[in-house]
């Protein structure tokens, strides 16, 4: 069983129990249908980040008052914004197989979750890579709506990044980006190295790391 | 005047305006239109310096001025729009020296996703760039310039709102990426098509590539379109250093670049991101001597949606007949129930069937047609890519359907009447749209091929007069019912031959009309099929699903030598015939309908009900087989041993087993049973349905009558809803802390106007506390509990453990 597929059980609940072979089916399938639908896009600006507090930080200009953040950016002296989308073509593909389907868009979703993720990761790496070079290194990422990053800043992160025509990415009224498989982050960059794990301090191993957001 | 120079000279726009404001001190985020009143004299310097530079044409610096983006801050927008088009037009006059430069109201996008995919519903979309253009008209701008656009429904309602609202040429570009694509994943035919349908004046590309990538969308649109071509590419891609973003194409090598894309066709030029003055006079310089190439009228027949373009060719296509109610009594009943999922199914079998474009008719005596149209062709571009056919009799209908579509559509129908085309012309002039016209006037159906004929001539002619071009209308030369008219398929095939050979016009045709009153009606059909194609038909309205009908029409293409190498045929065909012999051989495993259902196969699921059905009743099977499965299956879920996937596979094979039931008890007039009714709706704001559809799924399997309300749903509607049908349970879903609000208001004004209906609620930021804080009598945690819940509302007891 590959990673992707062990993601997706995951994502579906599945934990250690044994899987179906109609479900793995369904895994496969989707996988391979998201391959042809989803069209990866994704943008990124890095911003100067001035701190005001321990638990304000403004990030170009978007002031952002939040405890983990502030604690989980400390020493930084810039950050990267980041959005990544799979694009509506896949919203459309779950609009259209939830009238007949419904195991199908669920399985569909949970494989979309992990190919974002995958794809942000390898986003992700590709800068981690740039500002090595310099000398500069990336703590992990760090959504709206997650913890005390209010999702408030979602609209303010899609303008800096010019989101909607770079990568035809925006947001609703209620704040939820559209299309549906898209994220938005904030990074924090410093000088020092970290050991930080790609999938964020969740993930992560080292305990003690004072930077920890959790 | 603009529009007497537009294609016949070379026009050079300005260029970027960003780029220059950021080094004037712009921060990313921050609205550059501000700067209109903040710093009126740095904007009117940068319009200064293009028109020195050589601009004929400067765009205001208003490409995000919008209502949506400018009613609560500190300025108005209409404040904005003016200082940008005064600043403009000072620039202007500061630099013209005697040449005249016309300063256009720059529009872009709203930064928003529309309806259905996103939230913002096409006519606020469209008020918004009303609001824009009225001001930008006030002030007194030139042209209106729509740019930077990546969604075809976006730009439609631009647009539309410039054009309705002002009497200036109105130029779009859209941006496209490197294989030619729009954002929400439109092409080139498609886009140029619509663009053309609305009577742009002249349309292009610009931003989001370089020069050199641009080459090849240039000479797509080229190809396709018949109006004044803009380009107006960023000075490269966009690179990043120390948080700027630059690009680094200089003006020397833009200059060159450009100088290719005018000798491609282009004859309105200029540059967007990372263009400076430099850039435009450079570039001014190096074009200024080059001739300039008209668009020659292109001929092609094409009908689009948002994702593609369907041509009408020599080589036939399907159009698909399927959603319309006449004669079919269950499509009746979902009209009338409202059950637009009935309809997105139908479009989504023919599609897969093959269909190219698909007919909408949703006419019926009793129901609000053109709210009920609306809504479906709403609906429908979210489920299929296909272009679709509006088909109504009813003007009003007509038009807001056409407002709405997504697309350039196919309008069924217009015919010889004087008021028919004085009705429907109209429309298609002004919204676009390729019409079908029927061969039958005042005098009705002409006898002979040849009264056909002059009657397609008379709906060309008049055409001609809308500026209507022939390529947009396609001729149905009618089938009349050969057993009551013996000579009626021989005068058929010789019209389709007459308007095809005298006048080029693309054709259409209603196939299954012929075989009325005869037995055998598929074979009739599918062979009268072959004859028109032979004879000239462009598109049959078919059935997709009929294999006789699908059998002549991939022979005839076989035949035709329009499949090549009979790809197609083969794939299709090749199949068939090794399952034919492999079900020699092995005969299918038994299996029982609960086992079936348990394990989540759907046919197998069909197949042992119909098997059960010779010997029990209906009814006698939902209870002794499929009720238990379900409950098993359910209760494996409730332990974690079943999961979500699995849950839902068999919740399908259920359906299917009962789709077989239901149909027999239908057959005998009995399943009539009045069914205990529950709504569903996801709450206004939220646009997350993924749980509320699993909850629909398994709701109906035990047998309620499911009224789905959609996503994003407004808590009036719901409650009015509840009252019209009199339901006494209501399931809400929320899938963010930013919506629940929104459930805790619907609740409230269901308590306060429907106080008999019980709420239940769910979705993944929801708990127990969290739901009696909001007033809800039951929280789901997931979708069996739901089901659960209803049971013992209604009464039916629970065997849960
Ligand atoms: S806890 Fe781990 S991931 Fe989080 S900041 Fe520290 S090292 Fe990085």
């Amino acid at each position: 069983m590959d990673g992707r597929m062990k993601e997706a059980l995951r994502y579906l609940g599945y934990g250690r129990h044994a899987v179906d072979e109609r479900t793995m089916g369904l895994i496969e399938d989707s996988f391979a249908e998201l391959e042809e639908v989803a069209d990866r896009k994704f943008v990124y600006r890095i911003f100067e980040l001035i701190r005001d507090g321990e638990a304000d930080i403004r990030i170009g200009r978007m002031q952002i008052h939040s405890a983990s953040l502030g604690r989980n950016m400390k020493g930084c002296t810039h950050a990267a914004l980041i959005g990544a989308t799979l694009g509506i073509g896949v919203d459309m593909r779950m609009k259209r197989h939830s009238l007949n389907d419904m195991a199908r868009v669920v399985v569909l979703q949970a494989c979309a979750s992990v190919m974002l993720e995958e794809y942000l990761d390898e986003c992700q790496a590709g800068l981690e890579k740039e500002l090595e070079a310099q000398g500069r290194f990336l703590r992990p990422r760090f959504s709206p709506g997650y913890g005390d990053f209010l999702i408030c800043h979602q609209s303010e992160i899609l303008r800096m990044l010019d989101a909607p025509k770079k990568i035809g990415l925006t947001m609703t009224d209620g704040y939820m980006l559209t299309p549906v498989k898209s994220v938005t982050a904030a990074a924090g960059i410093s000088t020092t190295k970290e050991p930080c794990h790609i999938r964020g301090c969740e993930s992560c191993g080292k305990r003690d790391c004072s930077y920890r957001r959790n | 005047m603009l529009l007497d120079r537009l294609g016949k000279e070379l026009l050079f726009l300005d260029g970027g305006m960003g780029t220059l404001l950021q080094e004037k001190g712009l921060q990313p985020g921050e609205l550059p239109e501000i700067w209109n009143l903040e710093h009126a004299d740095e904007i009117t310097d940068i319009h200064r310096r293009y028109v020195e530079a050589g601009s004929d044409m400067v765009l205001t610096n208003t490409f995000g001025a919008n209502a949506l983006k400018f009613h609560s801050g500190k300025y108005r927008l209409e404040d904005i729009v003016k200082a940008g088009v005064a600043c403009a037009r000072k620039g202007a006059e500061l630099a013209a020296d005697g040449r005249e430069v016309y300063v256009g109201l720059d529009i872009g996008p709203t930064g928003k996703l529309l309806k259905p995919m996103g939230d913002l519903a096409f006519e606020e979309a469209y008020l918004a760039f009303r609001e824009t253009v009225r001001y930008g008209v006030q002030a007194g701008v030139d042209f209106i310039h729509i740019e930077t656009m990546s969604d075809t429904y976006e730009v439609k309602a631009a647009v539309l709102a410039a054009k309705e609202n002002s009497d200036l040429p109105v130029c779009v570009t859209m941006i496209f990426d490197e294989r030619g694509k729009l954002l929400t994943g439109g092409d080139v035919p498609s886009a140029v098509a619509l663009l053309e349908g609305l009577r742009a004046d002249a349309l292009g590309v610009n931003c989001g590539l370089g020069p050199r990538q641009i080459f090849p969308v240039v000479e797509e649109i080229r190809r396709y379109a018949s109006i004044p071509l803009i380009v107006k590419p960023n000075a490269g891609l966009p690179k990043q250093k120390d948080g700027a973003v630059f690009y680094d194409i200089d003006p020397e090598q833009f200059a060159g670049d450009m100088r290719r894309i005018v000798e491609m066709g282009a004859c309105v030029v200029g540059g967007c991101c990372g263009t400076t003055p430099e850039h435009i006079r450079k570039m001014a310089e190096s074009c200024a001597c080059l001739p300039v190439l008209c668009a020659e009228a292109k001929e092609d027949t094409i009908v689009s949606s948002y994702g593609k373009a369907v041509t009408l060719g020599d080589c036939p296509i399907i159009i698909g007949e399927r959603i319309n109610p006449t004669g079919k009594k269950k499509f009746r009943q979902a009209l009338k129930d409202h059950d637009i999922d009935y309809i997105l199914k139908e479009a989504v079998a023919q599609q897969d069937s093959g269909a190219h474009i698909l007919d909408v008719n949703v006419g019926l005596p009793d129901i609000d047609e053109k709210k009920m149209m609306c809504e479906a062709v709403e609906q429908l571009q979210s489920v299929t890519s296909l272009p679709l056919q509006i088909d109504t009799s009813d003007p009003e209908t007509m038009e807001a359907a056409m407002r709405i579509y997504n697309g350039k559509p196919m309008v069924n129908s217009v015919n010889g009447k004087q008021e028919s085309m004085d009705q429907v012309f109209p429309l298609v002039q002004k919204y676009g749209g390729v019409v079908v016209g029927l061969t039958i006037d005042e005098d009705g159906i002409p006898p002979t091929a040849e009264g056909r004929a002059r009657i397609a001539q008379k709906i060309i002619r008049e055409a001609a007069k809308y500026g209507i071009a022939r390529k947009d209308i396609v001729i149905d030369v009618l089938a009349m019912t050969v057993s009551s008219e013996p000579e009626g398929a021989k005068t058929t095939l010789e019209a389709l031959r007459l308007v095809r050979r005298r006048y080029g016009v693309r054709t259409v045709l209603g196939v299954s009309n012929i075989s009325f009153g005869l037995p055998g009606r598929p074979l009739i059909n599918s062979n009268f099929y072959t004859m028109a194609m032979l004879n000239g038909l462009s598109a049959g309205i078919i059935n997709p699903l009929s294999a006789d009908m699908m059998g002549s029409y991939h022979a005839y293409r076989a035949l035709m030598n329009y499949d090549e190498n009979c790809r197609e045929y083969i794939s299709r065909y090749g199949k068939e015939q090794q399952k034919d012999q492999g079900a020699v051989t092995a005969a299918p495993a038994q299996i029982t309908l609960k086992t079936a259902i348990e394990k989540g196969l759907k046919e197998e699921a069909a197949l042992a009900a119909k098997a059960l059905l010779a010997a029990e009743e209906p009814l006698d099977i939902i209870n002794s087989q499929m009720i238990p499965a379900l409950d098993e299956v359910g209760k494996g879920f409730e332990k974690g041993s079943i999961f979500l996937p699995q849950l839902l596979m068999s919740a399908d094979a259920a359906r299917s087993g009962f789709g077989v039931l239901n149909e027999a008890m239908a057959a005998v007039g009995g399943s009539d049973e009045k069914k205990d009714k529950i709504i569903l709706a996801t709450v206004r704001g939220d646009i997350h349905d993924i749980g509320k559809n699993i909850v629909k799924v398994l709701l109906e399997n035990y047998g309620f009558d499911v009224i789905d309300l959609g996503k994003d749903v407004a808590p009036d509607v719901i409650v009015r809803e509840t009252l019209k049908r009199n339901v006494r349970l209501v399931g809400l879903s929320a899938l963010m802390t930013t919506t629940v609000a929104s459930m805790e208001q619907t609740i409230r004004l269901l308590r306060q106007r429907a106080p008999q209906c019980r709420v239940m609620v769910g979705g993944a930021v929801l708990n127990r506390e969290y739901a009696d804080m909001i007033g809800a009598d039951f929280y789901g945690k997931d979708a069996m509990q739901s089901v659960y819940y209803a049971k013992e509302l209604f009464g039916r007891g629970i065997d849960k453990q």
